[in-house]
């Protein structure tokens, strides 16, 4: 596929204005065992998080006498993708996103009040349609919120792309794969302090900032549905 | 008036003590998902990790044997340790203690106990510890509401562990299970008297 | 194990002294099972079970692989398990420990000793075969994985697309051809505790355990067995638990056609 073939009489493939967002729906409390959790849909997107903690920390000796470690691990299943079958565990990109994801948390997360402690945060990818690891910034930080972790904001997150030299809001896996570049970012909405921040493709320095422009305005209806979920899962009575 | 409140949202335009809550740029912001009640500028929490206060009785777990001393687990962060001169008799791994805490270092985590009994028996239930005070009820009434129908011997561990002996068990634990459930409704009170009412037969297996 | 579980060993032994099970099951009752087909778009085939809490997830995907060497023109079966860490403070994250691996074996196992895929039907010529990955990711954990993710690899196997194979390339989409299967697979999981003996332990139970055995069920064959733990099961016992699992088949046939 080629990049100019990604847009269709100036609308997105799958007819989605520039600026619009794919469907988002996410649940809390979801997991019988995890002290908090998150079940994510976003577009073709599945994905699950468990929060354990805080906790001894283990190993001991990573233990910091000051604050909580904060243990994020982000890995695909092997069935993510419609094509190939993957191989389980970790892989050198899901160790990147791993390690991008939990220093995005460390920032909102009030790790100084348990020292010594761990909190794990686990992000399974079920399917992968684009935006992975901006969906699982969200359900990390809801499976979060939902484990009473105290945080400072309620992160939110989703990337921003250009095909066919036009600006666009949450890339679906066809428009990240064939694009000409992928830029996503993790907010902390109070007042958009960028938490995570990654970019491969060109861009100028406009579009990128036109970019930053649509992840900035979605940022309040990503927050609502982080918290309708958040809700739901308080008033869920059996 | 009570509204939902989520981590980052605002409280008030003022500096306000509270629990659940930070302080920045003149302002206050929760920490938590929760409730926020602006009259009584209190914030209700359902769940979250237990803070240690000194004067709880808490309930945990003789996990480990450690030099002249025995290793706690209460569900914190770290374990707690109580020397075994401060005991009559020889503890088990498994062993059940239920225990008050005598001091707390907020800077490393540390909790201090004293008052401890080990419970013989009788089964573990784990709630949110923010739920605990509902379990408890105004001067104990909802709990002794329970004691009077189940005949259980109950403890309410502050941190969120119960533990049930004797008695109606499998009825005491259901109906601190629906306080936990439905915490954040309101007539609960009748809503347990109900359900003790219906359930005395049926769940009771002595 | 865990601190925690002598208290809970002592309260399930009390209570089975008067045969009654710590949630008020029969001793041969299964928990409320729930099955929800084709629950990950991205594979052939899959389904969600759940077990009680125990959630397992089977996802079925198919890849051109390169066939045994004893066994040039047959397709390839391969079972992987991952025990969430997420489903458990029990289990931490990292490769697949030894239940990990006992699980996706056992579970293996039951399938390919009743043949119930043809793999002679899977060759596609110029040295190559289908390859059939069955992925078990157990995402909450109450006892019984076993049980829960071979019901879900048999909810799943039956809700398999074959994809076509085109100029050495399989087409995922618009599949007609579904997976022909002959048969159904079931197991039963039992746990021995202090001469009791039950149907799909809950965790609680299962920690309680002398020992458990697990049967692979095929019409009226018996096509997997695996004893787990140092407890020793007696031949009436063991005749016991091969009686109940012939006779649960046609209950687990009901629900998994629901």
């Amino acid at each position: 596929m080629e990049n100019n073939e990604l847009t269709k009489n100036g609308k997105r493939l799958d007819g989605r204005e520039f600026n619009e967002m794919r469907p988002l729906k996410i649940e809390a409390g979801i997991l019988k065992n995890a002290h908090g959790s998150a079940y994510l849909e976003w577009g073709g997107n599945k994905i699950i998080a468990g929060v354990y903690g805080p906790k001894e920390c283990i190993p001991r000796h990573d233990a910091n006498p000051f604050k909580a470690k904060l243990a994020c691990r982000y890995t695909m299943s092997p069935f993510c993708s419609k094509e190939e079958h993957g191989r389980a565990g970790p892989n050198r990109r899901s160790i990147e996103l791993s390690m991008v994801l939990r220093e995005a948390l460390e920032n909102v997360v009030e790790l100084e009040r348990y020292p010594k402690a761990m909190i794990e945060v686990s992000i399974e990818v079920l399917q992968a349609e684009g935006g992975t690891r901006c969906a699982a910034l969200v359900a990390g930080a809801v499976a979060l919120a939902n484990a009473g972790i105290p945080m400072r904001d309620l992160p939110i997150a989703v990337a921003a792309g250009k095909i066919a030299d036009t600006i666009c809001l949450d890339c679906s896996k066809i428009e990240d794969n064939y694009g000409q570049a992928d830029f996503p970012v993790a907010l902390a909405p109070r007042n958009n302090d960028i938490l995570l921040m990654q970019m491969d493709g060109l861009m100028t320095k406009e579009e990128m900032f036109k970019a930053l422009d649509f992840i900035e305005k979605s940022a309040e209806k990503i927050k609502e549905t982080e918290k309708n979920a958040l809700e739901k899962a308080i008033n869920k009575v059996n | 008036m009570k509204k939902f409140i989520f981590p980052g949202d605002l409280i008030d335009k003022e500096k306000l003590n509270i629990y659940g809550a930070y302080y920045h740029n003149g302002s206050t912001y929760s920490l938590v998902t929760g409730m926020y009640d602006d009259e009584e500028k209190r914030l209700i929490i359902f769940n979250g990790p237990y803070e240690p206060k000194i004067g709880d009785v808490i309930i945990g777990v003789i996990e480990d044997i450690r030099g002249n001393g025995y290793s706690i687990n209460f569900g914190l962060a770290i374990n707690s340790y109580i020397s075994a001169r401060d005991f009559r008799e020889t503890l088990n791994y498994g062993d059940i203690l239920v225990a008050k805490i005598a001091n707390y270092d907020e800077s490393d985590g540390n909790v201090e106990l004293t008052e401890h009994s080990v419970l013989r028996g009788g089964i573990i239930i784990n709630i949110s510890p923010f739920k605990v005070p509902r379990v408890i009820g105004k001067k104990g009434s909802m709990l002794d509401q329970i004691k009077n129908k189940t005949n259980s011997k109950i403890i309410v561990g502050k941190n969120g562990w119960i533990w049930i002996k004797d008695g109606n068990v499998n009825l005491t634990k259901s109906s601190i299970q629906k306080i936990e459930r439905e915490a954040h409704t309101s007539g609960l009170t009748d809503k347990i008297a109900k359900y003790l009412e219906d359930n005395e037969e049926s769940l009771d297996v002595n | 194990m865990e601190p925690i579980d002598e208290i809970k060993k002592s309260n399930v032994k009390n209570l089975l002294q008067n045969n009654e099970r710590i949630d008020r099951r029969g001793m041969l009752d299964y928990r409320p099972i729930e099955i929800t087909k084709n629950y990950i778009d991205t594979g052939e085939g899959s389904a969600l079970v759940k077990l009680g809490e125990t959630k397992a997830l089977s996802v079925i995907k198919f890849d051109v692989v390169e066939p045994f060497s004893d066994k040039p023109n047959e397709g390839v079966i391969s079972t992987n398990s991952e025990m969430l860490s997420l489903s458990s403070e029990r289990f931490e994250s990292g490769p697949p420990g030894e239940k990990s691996i006992e699980l996706a074996r056992v579970v293996d196992r039951g399938i390919r000793s009743a043949e119930i895929i043809d793999t002679k039907d899977m060759n596609l010529g110029d040295g190559k075969v289908l390859g059939l990955f069955i992925d078990l990711y157990l995402l909450d954990y109450d006892g019984n994985y076993l049980d829960a993710s071979a019901l879900a690899t048999m909810a799943a196997l039956r809700n398999t697309m074959v994809p076509t194979y085109e100029d050495g390339v399989l087409i995922r989409d618009n599949m007609k051809k579904k997976l022909k299967l002959k048969g159904d697979v079931f197991m039963n999981t039992f746990v021995k505790i202090d001469d009791k003996i039950l149907l799909d332990p809950i965790l609680d139970e299962e920690v309680s355990m002398d020992c458990r055995l697990s049967v692979g069920i095929y019409e009226n064959n018996i096509c997997s067995l695996q004893k787990n733990g140092r407890g020793e099961i007696k031949r009436n016992e063991f005749e016991y638990m091969i009686d109940a699992s012939l006779e649960k088949y046609k209950e687990l046939k009901k629900i998994i056609e629901i």
